[in-house]
């Protein structure tokens, strides 16, 4: 083994994310650990790296039947709604807050939509033509100044964290999918956008990849109430040209 | 009308999919009908229940996942009353914790593995004069822990990470599983190898660099 390089560095510091997610330390060294795991963003993402990495180990692990009144002595434990709350060494489900919170979000991106929906509009109506002179004539713009209302899409599913925002412009026939939350790169998957016409067929738009908008020029016009889907297919979408994955989010095009 | 569109199903979402292609609207599905996707889903389902503060949601994800957690805190400690304690725990801290829980990070069975995993190598650590917490369970869950978009792919994974591993030193692999899954720190490490606890320090350097190295090839 001596000789071989040692690619990941030489100082105990750049190995304590690594050492603490596999259980090594102990004394200085884990209290060490355990400060820049609450005050340093960056550790803990790599200690939450090398846990990912290695947790697949937990696979090999045999199941074991626990004893059948385990549950009892949990279930006391367990305050809030509903539960008693009054036990002692209850555990206290402070997840409400943050589920509220998540909602304000997701509703805040409603209001983000429309509000880009609005200064498209804005933007097109002033907009003159190519020529980036802001005292340019507009009267030959193609664009008509009060246009069709855009056309905006909530994309959810409630059992998925997937949220993306859609907003069809008609007088352009242009349709911006903008991922909100959720949607993560996973190998050997592609997250596929389709166009489910009110009563009809679905049918492929485009890919979707977190991050990043999908800008697409629609040649047809998009009827309100068509409804916009992302399912999980292969890499590049469906072999079929319908979808063959689960849906992760979903939602109507409403006027603004 | 076309026979694809026969076999459409319509959906209360004023939509139309093929059979089994809804699976994240339209929910209610007999069990097994869906595989292991079909497990994941349901176990997402349940932590974002639990997270509303749904108690027998909390007892269904119980009964579906205890023996998988149990035989991990009986791995790690080796002791059936301390790993009945450890199992408390875990359901304890994955109660508080549901909300915290993305499905698009981790599976839920993953996570909750993870919470098992960590709170058994608390209790492991607490047997030692030396220790001072123990793992913070919550905070070592992984943040940017590639996405496994369904079991499927977990099991890809774990078979790449068992390739991975089998391709270092023997001593390497058995230090590092010895480690994250049996509670092992350094000096037990060294102590069970008969070697001095710089020899086995640098192993294990070695070995988890060519670890990453060979997970991102």
């Amino acid at each position: 083994m001596s000789g071989e390089t040692f690619p990941g560095g030489e100082h105990d510091r750049d190995w304590l994310a690594a050492e603490y997610a596999l259980g090594l330390l102990e004394g200085e060294s884990l209290a060490e650990a355990q400060r820049r795991l609450s005050d340093d963003p960056d550790f803990r993402r790599e200690v939450g790296g090398w846990t990912g990495r290695l947790a697949p180990l937990l696979d090999e692990v045999e199941a074991a039947a626990p004893p059948q009144d385990l549950w009892r002595r949990i279930e006391p434990r367990l305050a809030g709604a509903g539960g008693s709350g009054t036990a002692p060494a209850a555990a206290a489900n402070d997840n409400l807050a943050p589920l509220q919170r998540k909602l304000a979000l997701w509703r805040g991106y409603g209001a983000a939509a429309t509000a880009l929906a609005a200064s498209l509009a804005f933007f097109m109506v002033v907009r003159p033509g190519a020529a980036p002179v802001p005292s340019a004539p507009t009267p030959v713009s193609p664009i008509p100044a009060a246009g069709p209302a855009p056309l905006v899409a909530m994309m959810e599913s409630k059992d998925s964290p997937v949220r993306l925002v859609a907003t069809y412009e008609p007088a352009t026939r242009s349709l911006v999918v903008m991922p909100a939350a959720g949607l993560t790169r996973a190998a050997g998957h592609s997250h596929q956008l389709w166009l489910i016409p009110d009563g009809g067929a679905p049918r492929p738009l485009g890919i979707v990849t977190p991050g990043a908008p999908l800008r697409l020029a629609l040649s047809g016009g998009l009827a309100p109430d068509s409804t916009l889907a992302v399912s999980v297919e292969p890499t590049g979408g469906s072999p079929t040209g319908l979808p063959t994955g689960p849906v992760i989010a979903a939602g109507k095009l409403v006027r603004t | 009308m076309p026979p694809a569109e026969q076999a459409l199903a319509p959906l209360s979402t004023g939509f139309r999919c093929l059979p089994g292609w809804c699976m994240g609207l339209n929910m209610d599905l007999p069990a097994g009908a869906l595989g292991e996707s079909g497990e994941r889903l349901r176990l997402s389902e349940a932590l974002a229940s639990v997270a509303a503060g749904d108690k027998s949601a909390m007892k269904e994800l119980y009964a579906r996942t205890s023996p998988k957690l149990f035989g991990i805190c009986l791995r790690v400690l080796g002791s059936e009353a301390e790993a009945e304690e450890a199992l408390q725990e875990t359901y304890v801290a994955a109660w508080r914790k549901a909300a915290a829980f993305d499905s698009g990070r981790a599976s839920p069975i993953t996570w909750l593995a993870i919470i098992a995993r960590n709170k058994a190598i608390d209790r492991l650590r607490l047997r030692r004069p030396t220790a001072p917490d123990g793992l913070d369970s919550a905070a070592a869950i992984p943040d940017d822990s590639p996405s496994a978009a369904d079991t499927l792919e977990q099991a890809d994974e774990a078979r790449r990470l068992s390739l991975c591993l089998d391709s270092l030193d023997a001593v390497q692999s058995r230090a590092i599983r010895g480690a994250f899954l049996g509670g092992a720190s350094y000096p037990d490490l060294a102590a069970s190898e008969g070697v001095p606890l710089g020899t086995m320090k640098s192993w294990i350097r070695r070995g988890l660099s060519r670890l990453k190295k060979c997970l991102e090839s």
